[in-house]
C-alpha cells in the first residue's frame, strides 16, 4: 500500500505514539474526576499534552490549550464563542466546510477574501477591505485541497489592526509548517491532533487567546460542580465530559517524535516528495496540476484529468493499493475559488513516512491509468 | 529489621498538613510541580466537600513549608484559592493566606 492521504489523516504513526496510546488506555481512567492513581495518571497525560503543545507552538499558557475531538470540534468551539448573529464574518476563499457550516449555522453573514489560487496580493487586498465593519475573521493557514500556504501572519496583523478577532484553522499546517503563536497573536488557533501532528483520531487542540466566549458544550468538568454554569477558566470551560487521555498521551509522544526528527526536516521532506510528483506528472497533457509558478508550498498536490473523472482515477488507484482522495474534499469554497467546483480534483498529500520510491510507483500507476 | 526510611516518614507525618484549593486539576498539577521543583512536598488531591461551596475542587496537600509554598505560587502568578490547616483532631481550619 502507498498511502498518500495525509491531509485527511496521517494513517501511519510513529511506534512510540501507538505505545503511548496503549499504555495510557491500560493504566489511566478519567482525568479530573478523582485523586486515585488511574484518574491522576489520566490528568497527568492531559497536562503533559497541553504543555507539549504549548512549547511546540510557542504558546504562553498550557492551561489555555483546550483538548478537542478534532479540528472541526475546535473550530466549532471557537466560532460559537465569537459568532454574532446578523453580523459579518470575513473568511478566505479556501475554507473547509468545518468553517463555513458553523458560521452559517450561527447566523453570520459571510464575506469571502481571495478567490485566486496562490495569489497573496489579492487575498490581502480583499481582507484589508472586507475587515472594515466585520465582527469576526476566520482563515485557514493552508488549503486542504491545493496546499496553498496563506500569508497567515499578515492576515493576523490586518485583523489586529482592525480590531477584528481572528480564528486560524491550522488543520493542514500544525506539525509540519511553522506556526508560532507570537506571530499570530489571535483569538483562537484550531487544529487536529491526527494529521501532521501524527497523533491518533479523536484528538484535536484549540489554543485560546484572551477572549472568553460562550462554551459549545455544557456538562461535567470535574470542577465547581455546584455551579449551574460552566467554569469561567480554561481549560475546564471548554472541556465538558470525559476527555480522551489516551489520545492526549499519544499526542505528547507525537510532538516529541516531530521535535526529535525536526519539524523543518519533515516539511522539507514532504515538499521534496510533492515536487518530485509534480516533476513526474507535469508533462502529461491530460493532467492539469494545481501548483504555484515557482515551487510547491506544502506537501499537497491536486490535479484533474481531461480524459478521466477524478473519482474514477482515485478508485482505480485505490484498487492498486494507492490511497488518494478525490472530489471536493469538504471544501467546495476552495474549489469555487480555483474553478474546479464542477469536476473536483484528485489530491495527493504526503507524510513523513512516504518515500521517493513510493512517489515514482504512484506516478507510474497513475500514468498507466490515464 | 529497622526500616532506614522510618525516621524520615515519622518526620514527614508529624509536619503540619495544609490544603491549598485550586480552581482545576490542571492548575493543581502545575502548582504541585512548581512546588516539587523547589523541594516542597506537595501532592494533588480532591478537597473535602465541606471546604468549598463550589462543589468538586482539587487541592494541593502540603506537609509544612506553607509560607514558602504560597510565596512561590504568588511569585509565579499561579492562581490558588483558600488555604486550610489540619488541626489536631483532624478537622480543616481556614488560615489567612
Amino acid at each position: 500500500m502507498i498511502y498518500l492521504d495525509c491531509a485527511a489523516t496521517s494513517f501511519q504513526k510513529p511506534g512510540e505514539v501507538l505505545r503511548a496510546y496503549e499504555r495510557t488506555l491500560l493504566s489511566a481512567s478519567s482525568p479530573g474526576r478523582g485523586s486515585y492513581a488511574p484518574a491522576m495518571r489520566a490528568s497527568v497525560a492531559m497536562l503533559a499534552a497541553r504543555e507539549a503543545a504549548a512549547a511546540f507552538f510557542n504558546f504562553p499558557d498550557p492551561e489555555r490549550v483546550v483538548m478537542t475531538m478534532n479540528a472541526t470540534h475546535a473550530l466549532n468551539i471557537a466560532i460559537h464563542a465569537l459568532a454574532q448573529p446578523g453580523r459579518r464574518a470575513v473568511i478566505s476563499g479556501f475554507e473547509h466546510n468545518s468553517v463555513v457550516r458553523p458560521l452559517i449555522a450561527s447566523g453570520m453573514e459571510l464575506s469571502v477574501a481571495g478567490r485566486r489560487l496562490f495569489d497573496d496580493e489579492s487575498l490581502l487586498r480583499d481582507f484589508r477591505i472586507l475587515l472594515k465593519g466585520a465582527s469576526l475573521a476566520v482563515s485557514t493557514h493552508v488549503s486542504n485541497v491545493f496546499g496553498y500556504v496563506l500569508p497567515i501572519g499578515e492576515i493576523a496583523r490586518l485583523c489586529r489592526q482592525e480590531g477584528v478577532p481572528l480564528i486560524v484553522d491550522a488543520s493542514q499546517s500544525a506539525g509540519v509548517i511553522e506556526l508560532d503563536w507570537h506571530e499570530l497573536n489571535c483569538a483562537y488557533v484550531a487544529m487536529p491532533g491526527h494529521k501532521s501532528l501524527l497523533g491518533v483520531p479523536g484528538s484535536g487542540l484549540l489554543l485560546c487567546g484572551q477572549k472568553q466566549g460562550t462554551p459549545l458544550l455544557f456538562g461535567g468538568s470535574g470542577s465547581d460542580s455546584r455551579q449551574k454554569t460552566m467554569p469561567d477558566y480554561y481549560p475546564d470551560r471548554f472541556e465538558a465530559g470525559t476527555q480522551n487521555a489516551p489520545a492526549a498521551a499519544a499526542l505528547s509522544a507525537a510532538i516529541r517524535y516531530i521535535t526529535k526528527r525536526g519539524r523543518k526536516e519533515i516539511e522539507r521532506h514532504e515538499q521534496e516528495l510533492c515536487s518530485h510528483m509534480r516533476q513526474l506528472l507535469q508533462n502529461r497533457e491530460e493532467l492539469q496540476l494545481f501548483c504555484p509558478e515557482g515551487e510547491v508550498q506544502s506537501g499537497v498536490l491536486s490535479f484533474r484529468c481531461s480524459t478521466l473523472d477524478c473519482e474514477e482515477i482515485a478508485a482505480r488507484l485505490g484498487e492498486a493499493g494507492i490511497c488518494v482522495r478525490a472530489g471536493l474534499h469538504c471544501a467546495p469554497l476552495a474549489h469555487e475559488s480555483a474553478g474546479t467546483i464542477a469536476t473536483g480534483t484528485v489530491r495527493m498529500s504526503f507524510s513523513p513516512f512516504n518515500t521517493h520510491g513510493e512517489v515514482e510507483a504512484a506516478a507510474a500507476k497513475l500514468i498507466k491509468i490515464i | 529489621m529497622v526500616n532506614p526510611c522510618s525516621a524520615f516518614f515519622v518526620e514527614v507525618t508529624e509536619l503540619k498538613q495544609y490544603l491549598i484549593l485550586c480552581r482545576s486539576v490542571t492548575s493543581a498539577q502545575r502548582c504541585a510541580r512548581l512546588l516539587q521543583s523547589s523541594l516542597i512536598r506537595a501532592s494533588v488531591t480532591k478537597a473535602p466537600s465541606g471546604l468549598t461551596k463550589a462543589g468538586c475542587t482539587y487541592a494541593l496537600l502540603l506537609h509544612g513549608k506553607l509560607e514558602n509554598a504560597l510565596s512561590l505560587l504568588r511569585s509565579n502568578k499561579m492562581p490558588f484559592g483558600k488555604v486550610f490547616s489540619r488541626e489536631d483532631r483532624g478537622e480543616w481550619i481556614e488560615v489567612q493566606a
